[in-house]
């Protein structure tokens, strides 16, 4: 008997993916989309899923994973959205011509101009002519029952094509309803284990995907892509209709779904879980004796035009309602592909194009019925006054803001949490720094809750182009002759520095430009939620590092990025703490004269603990900080020209434990654990005093 | 759609003291309804070192004549500066 729960629909497609008996799971977090690689961590760490699970450093090499793990021949899985999609995008382009059958779950977002982590389709907009197959679902039980299917689909030999599955952000993926969990026995019964004919092994055969084409050629493979792409839709209605009759539950004819649309003379299209709120209005619409149907389009891609034209001859108008805005074309993406697929009909029904909802803005029941009634209006009269139309609601701005006569470099108060470490860092830092100063930050949660209540000008930068942005901003500077005067620095998270934001800090660092790089390192990734990052130390627990019955915790040593720093050879290297504030002031002003007198890149690498993530009370956050010092944990480093100091150096380290006690994301050691952890704190520490004994570091001049 | 107000001044561009508003912010923001324990400060055993004002995540604590002074406003009750405070000079109260 299939168990019944109620959960969100990230946790449904998590389902869907250990039913699945998926063997590799590659992942970056990004809201809304991290907790389906939450639940899957928690799978493994727990033994319910026997998966290798992969903690990437960026997106990009997520998708890299992904396709890997495709090629060499098991069922791979990894998901994003928004900015980690469009990050991505390289790689997701080359997912199909590797016919790799993995699969990727979007948690949909918005696309930064104006960032938001709300709901739209412009993210996926730029991946959907790739030739991947993408289905949108409507509701928590059909992210569980997409999963299953679509492996199914992107495994069968007539495609063998990637393929994406997108839930709307935050209305399926936080949101909790019913869901029915089938028997593993019959998912294994439905989907059969993956057993590629083409994997990349040596051991096997000389197979090798080809990368490259001769140019005559190119032509002929986007048509033959095209072809099974479009014979892709016939493998779509057979899983979709054998799906039924092994768990009772068909979507449509799995590319769209009509409802209630016998005898109409109009329909509204839509996509998504805005189509829950269509319906309601559709029921109002014919109770009040209006003649109007809904089709919800599940399948974008292959998209499902021979549908579209069999409805289009029975209907006199269509409303298309679409989540997504192709810029420069005064259209969404759903209109422009429903028109082109009509334009070849002789008798083609009217179309009303409806832009809503965008960046999550609510579409209300009571939008679709004045939809609805447009369409309506349209057959009446039998024209359209407006071929596209923007559902907008009013603005009621809420603030928060108390007003400051005199200028200030930061003000008081944030957004931030109750007895955040990085607070005082930031304060700090524009304290010492001044008013001639940009703030160039990747997203972190300092972003979110300082850019707000800071004087100077604080720069979003993405994520892995910061050092990029700060350089730019210098070169501008120098041009026109004042990077003397300009501050030019970051303020990024560990996610920003020793991950994603590496390569572009190590350019950076090797073109020697004068910008000041401050890492609050919080150990784990803490704006998606509290997950590992290069920078979470040994053992401790994170949501993508869970303690369970088979994980306990981080099982790798943190980068020891400010090394690797200075192996670029860079003019001044320290490592800072809030419970050093004297120290901290000093280096940051050490920083700023190394930049102004334009000698090179100033790196300062800050602890900023967490009580979010670390799991302890707020008001322990200077004496965590100052433990992590006295015991070793968090060794204050300065390195100028190479040459190394300790800047507090206590006669006898103090035992870890004192430490690692105060932190519930350490509860779960075992003594084993904590002697480890002493071990590597012990270690690093005796590399450090070897380093400071060397005078200077060889390969500084 | 010209002539439409839009709510910060510039059609299309949205700016100032609000999220990932860009900095160049004019004030800062009320969080006194964060907070469940304010601290209480014994003027009397306080010796002005001022490591609480240089703690204060919130920045919510600023030197005064008899020593710290707090704004409420801006007090989540976080009480790093009880914890702090070498003399015990701060005291968290449940309001």
């Amino acid at each position: 008997m299939p168990e019944v729960d109620v959960m969100p629909g990230n946790k449904a497609v998590a389902y869907g993916v250990k039913l699945s008996r998926v063997k590799g799971i590659a992942l970056f977090p990004i809201t809304p989309q991290t907790t389906i690689v939450e639940y899957l961590a928690d799978f493994i760490a727990n033994g319910e899923l026997d998966a290798e699970y992969i903690h990437a450093e960026g997106e990009h090499t997520a998708m890299g994973v992904a396709i890997g793990l495709s090629l060499s021949g098991v069922r791979a899985f990894t998901a994003t959205n928004s900015q980690g999609l469009a990050y991505m995008h390289e790689c997701v382009a080359q997912a199909p011509a590797y016919r790799t059958p993995l699969l990727m779950a979007i948690a949909n977002r918005t696309l930064g101009w104006f960032w938001s982590i709300q709901p739209d389709y412009s993210d996926v907009m730029p991946e959907l002519n790739l030739g991947w197959i993408i289905q949108f679902v409507e509701s928590n039980q059909e992210c569980l029952d997409t999963v299953i299917q679509l492996y199914k689909i992107a495994e069968d030999k007539r495609v063998l094509l990637p393929a994406m599955l997108c839930l709307d952000g935050f209305y399926l993926s936080y949101s909790n309803e019913r869901v029915e969990i089938p028997d593993q026995e019959d998912v294994d019964d439905f989907l059969p284990p993956y057993e590629p004919k083409h994997a990349v092994d040596p051991t096997v055969s000389d197979f090798a995907p080809a990368s490259g084409l001769p140019t005559q050629l190119h032509t002929t493979y986007r048509r033959i892509y095209e072809e099974i792409l479009n014979d892709a839709k016939e493998v779509i209605k057979e899983v979709n209709e054998d799906f039924g009759k092994h768990f009772g539950r068909t979507y449509g004819n799995g590319l769209i779904e009509e409802y209630r649309c016998e005898d109409v003379d109009a329909i509204l299209v839509t996509m998504g879980s805005m189509t829950t709120a269509a319906r309601r209005a559709i029921d109002e619409l014919q109770a009040d004796g209006h003649k109007i149907g809904l089709v919800r389009v599940k399948t974008m891609r292959p998209f499902p035009s021979e549908e579209f034209r069999r409805l289009a001859e029975e209907v006199e108008a269509i409303g298309v309602v679409d989540r997504m805005v192709l810029h420069g074309t005064g259209g969404g993406g759903l209109g422009a592909d429903l028109k082109s697929a009509l334009y070849s009909m002789e008798d083609r029904p009217l179309i009303i194009n409806f832009i809503a909802g965008m960046g999550g803005d609510d579409i209300s029941t009571m939008d679709f019925r004045k939809m609805g009634e447009r369409v309506l209006k349209a057959v009446e009269r039998g024209r359209v006054e407006r071929e596209v139309e923007y559902i907008e609601h009013p603005f009621k701005p809420v603030s928060r803001l108390v007003p400051f006569k005199e200028r200030r470099v930061i003000y008081p108060g944030s957004g931030g949490c109750t007895g955040c470490g990085a607070s005082i860092i930031i304060r700090h830092v524009l304290d010492v720094l001044g008013p001639n100063t940009v703030v160039v930050d990747p997203p972190n949660c300092a972003g979110i809750n300082y850019s707000s209540v800071v004087g100077v000008p604080w720069i979003l930068a993405n994520y892995a182009a910061t050092a990029g942005y700060q350089t730019g901003l210098y070169r501008g500077y120098k041009l026109k002759g004042k990077a003397d005067k300009i501050h030019v620095v970051s303020f990024a998270g560990d996610g920003g520095t020793v991950d994603i934001g590496l390569q572009a800090l190590s350019g950076a660092a090797e073109r020697g430009e004068s910008i000041i790089w401050i890492c609050y390192d919080n150990e784990a990734y803490m704006n998606t939620g509290i997950q590992r990052s290069g920078s979470t130390p040994l053992y401790a627990r994170t949501t993508t590092t869970p303690a369970g019955r088979f994980w306990r915790g981080k099982r790798e040593r943190p980068k020891n990025v400010p090394l690797i720093m200075a192996a670029h050879g860079i003019p001044y290297v320290a490592t800072a703490s809030i419970a050093f504030i004297p120290d901290l002031r000093r280096k940051i002003k050490r920083a700023a004269e190394i930049t102004s007198a334009g000698k090179g890149l100033a790196y300062i690498h800050i602890q900023a603990p967490c009580p979010t993530g670390w799991y302890y009370p707020p008001e322990k956050t200077v004496e965590v900080a100052r433990l992590a010092v006295l015991t070793g944990a968090w060794p204050l480093i300065e390195i100028e020209e190479g040459r190394v100091k300790i800047n507090v150096k206590p006669k006898k380290l103090r035992p870890i434990k004192e430490y690692l006690r105060l932190q519930g994301r350490f509860r779960h050691l075992t003594d084993e654990q904590i002697e480890e952890i002493q071990r590597w704190v012990e270690e690093s520490w005796e590399s450090w005093l070897k380093l400071e004994e060397m005078g200077k570091l060889p390969w500084y001049r | 759609m010209s002539g439409e107000k839009y709510p910060f001044g510039i059609k299309g561009l949205v700016g100032r003291g609000g999220l990932l508003s860009g900095g160049g912010g004019v004030g800062g923001m009320y969080v006194g309804d964060w907070r469940v324990f304010t601290p209480k400060i014994d003027y009397e055993k306080c010796t002005k070192c001022w490591l609480c004002v240089a703690y204060c995540p919130e920045a919510a604590l600023s030197k005064g004549e008899e020593g710290p002074q707090l704004d409420p406003r801006f007090c989540k009750g976080c009480g790093v500066c009880a914890n702090e405070c070498p003399v015990k000079a701060i005291e968290m109260v449940r309001e």
